[in-house]
């Protein structure tokens, strides 16, 4: 597979590409992150947030262009994580052979280190989702997960009308509303 | 643009200059309006918490040594390259090389076939069958087909719900199992199943596949005629049987 085949996996979440990834750089990434003295534990959890965060960089089209090798962009996001964990923030850790983050990029990357759990009010969403048949499940993620637009829905699903594809999400909303609503009562 | 699409632009990252206006004052003054963003924000960030939990959750079961022997490669995965390369390159240009003058089945199978993607799992009731389900479910999302088709059809004797026909047969597609898949992808749609219009389009490539074209087009024509779930797909692969 090309890295173009893998960014193109990345994107759709394969688990079987996340593996791979994960598994094939881990060891030198443990290397790398040498410098930092952090516990293993820590390494690992850090190496596990930043696979999150190149997954859904990808998704954001962030590696469509991207101009240096996929290891070296996981490693640049494992390093700036490091750094932050061991609230070791220095202005000048940048060196030359660093990919450069952009605006886009630090935020996802700041809100996987926040780690913040589902708050009580999320978790109803969750379980509501997990209670709606398959098709609003899938349309809901597509849209508000996966980032497609109505119009790529449309097509990816093989609808005509793009009407369809709204009302389908404005109804599946509503009774998601509905679930939600009910359990409170 | 009314309300609801200006709420979608937002989230598509399609606000123009003045629609951006007009959604910043409606936020201000319209409490339904704020309402209405309000949850679907909250959405988004829930479905995005969850699934960093749920890869968070995966990629911790990966060790250093692979905990359980890797699945031997499947016959299936240069079709799915081959399929990836088609989707990338676009049909049109990729089918005039292969095009002959009768109907290439398999050729035509690899074109429009790709596994039915699992978004999130469905609600779990009971511990043990809990348990069933979730690792049937990560053995799918993982490809390991050969565990899956293990679990689903076990599963399936333990519960008896039609949605897990369905993903069993996709899991038998995937391994070249067609005959087995048509049994259930057609019990599935004999049932009216949620995700019978999904499963007539599968139901249509088994058939493609074990070369049953009349089949395959009486099935395409049903799909059409509810002018929905793929029928531009649909549409064309019927006209290329023809």
């Amino acid at each position: 597979m090309s890295e173009g085949d893998v960014i193109f996996q990345l994107k759709k979440g394969d688990r079987d590409t996340l593996k791979k990834i994960y598994l094939e750089h881990k060891r030198e990434f443990f290397k790398f992150a040498n410098r930092f003295h952090l516990k293993d534990m820590d390494l690992e959890d850090i190496y596990q947030d930043a696979m999150i965060a190149l997954m859904e960089n990808a998704q954001k089209g962030k590696m469509d262009d991207l101009g240096c090798s996929i290891k070296t962009y996981l490693f640049s996001i494992g390093k700036y994580m490091a750094y932050n964990h061991a609230r070791n923030k220095s202005k000048t850790y940048h060196t030359k052979d660093d990919y450069v983050f952009d605006k886009h990029e630090y935020e996802t990357m700041d809100s996987i280190l926040e780690n913040e759990s589902l708050s009580f009010y999320q978790k109803k969403i969750v379980d509501g989702l997990k209670k709606m048949g398959n098709k609003c499940r899938e349309i809901l993620t597509l849209f508000y997960y996966s980032g497609l637009t109505i119009e790529e829905i449309m097509s990816a699903q093989g609808y005509e009308n793009k009407n369809t594809v709204k009302s389908q999400k404005s109804r599946c909303l509503k009774s998601l509303k509905e679930l939600i609503k009910k359990e409170n009562e | 643009m009314n309300k609801t699409d200006l709420i979608n632009a937002y989230f598509e990252g399609s606000l123009s200059e003045t629609d951006k206006k007009k959604f910043e004052s409606l936020l201000e003054t319209d409490a339904e309006f704020r309402q209405a963003f309000h949850f679907e924000k909250e959405l988004q960030t829930a479905l995005k918490k969850e699934k960093r939990k749920q890869t968070k959750e995966f990629l911790k079961t990966l060790g250093d040594k692979e905990k359980t022997p890797r699945s031997k490669k499947l016959s299936f995965v240069p079709w799915l390259a081959a399929a990836s390369i088609a989707i990338l390159m676009g049909f049109g240009t990729w089918w005039f090389y292969f095009s002959s003058t009768e109907v290439n089945t398999d050729m035509l199978y690899v074109q429009y076939y790709s596994p039915y993607e699992n978004v999130i799992h469905p609600i779990e009731r009971s511990d043990q069958i809990t348990d069933l389900q979730s690792r049937a479910f990560s053995a799918y999302d993982m490809g390991d087909y050969e565990s899956a088709v293990e679990l689903f059809e076990e599963l399936r004797t333990k519960r008896n719900e039609p949605y897990i026909s369905f993903y069993n047969a996709i899991v038998l597609m995937q391994l070249d199992q067609h005959e087995k898949a048509i049994v259930l992808l057609e019990e599935y749609i004999s049932l009216n199943g949620e995700l019978k219009d999904r499963a007539q389009w599968y139901l249509a490539l088994s058939y493609l596949k074990t070369k049953r074209i009349s089949d395959a087009k009486d099935q395409l024509d049903e799909l059409i005629a509810q002018d929905g779930f793929m029928l531009k797909k649909a549409k064309e692969l019927r006209r290329e049987l023809e």
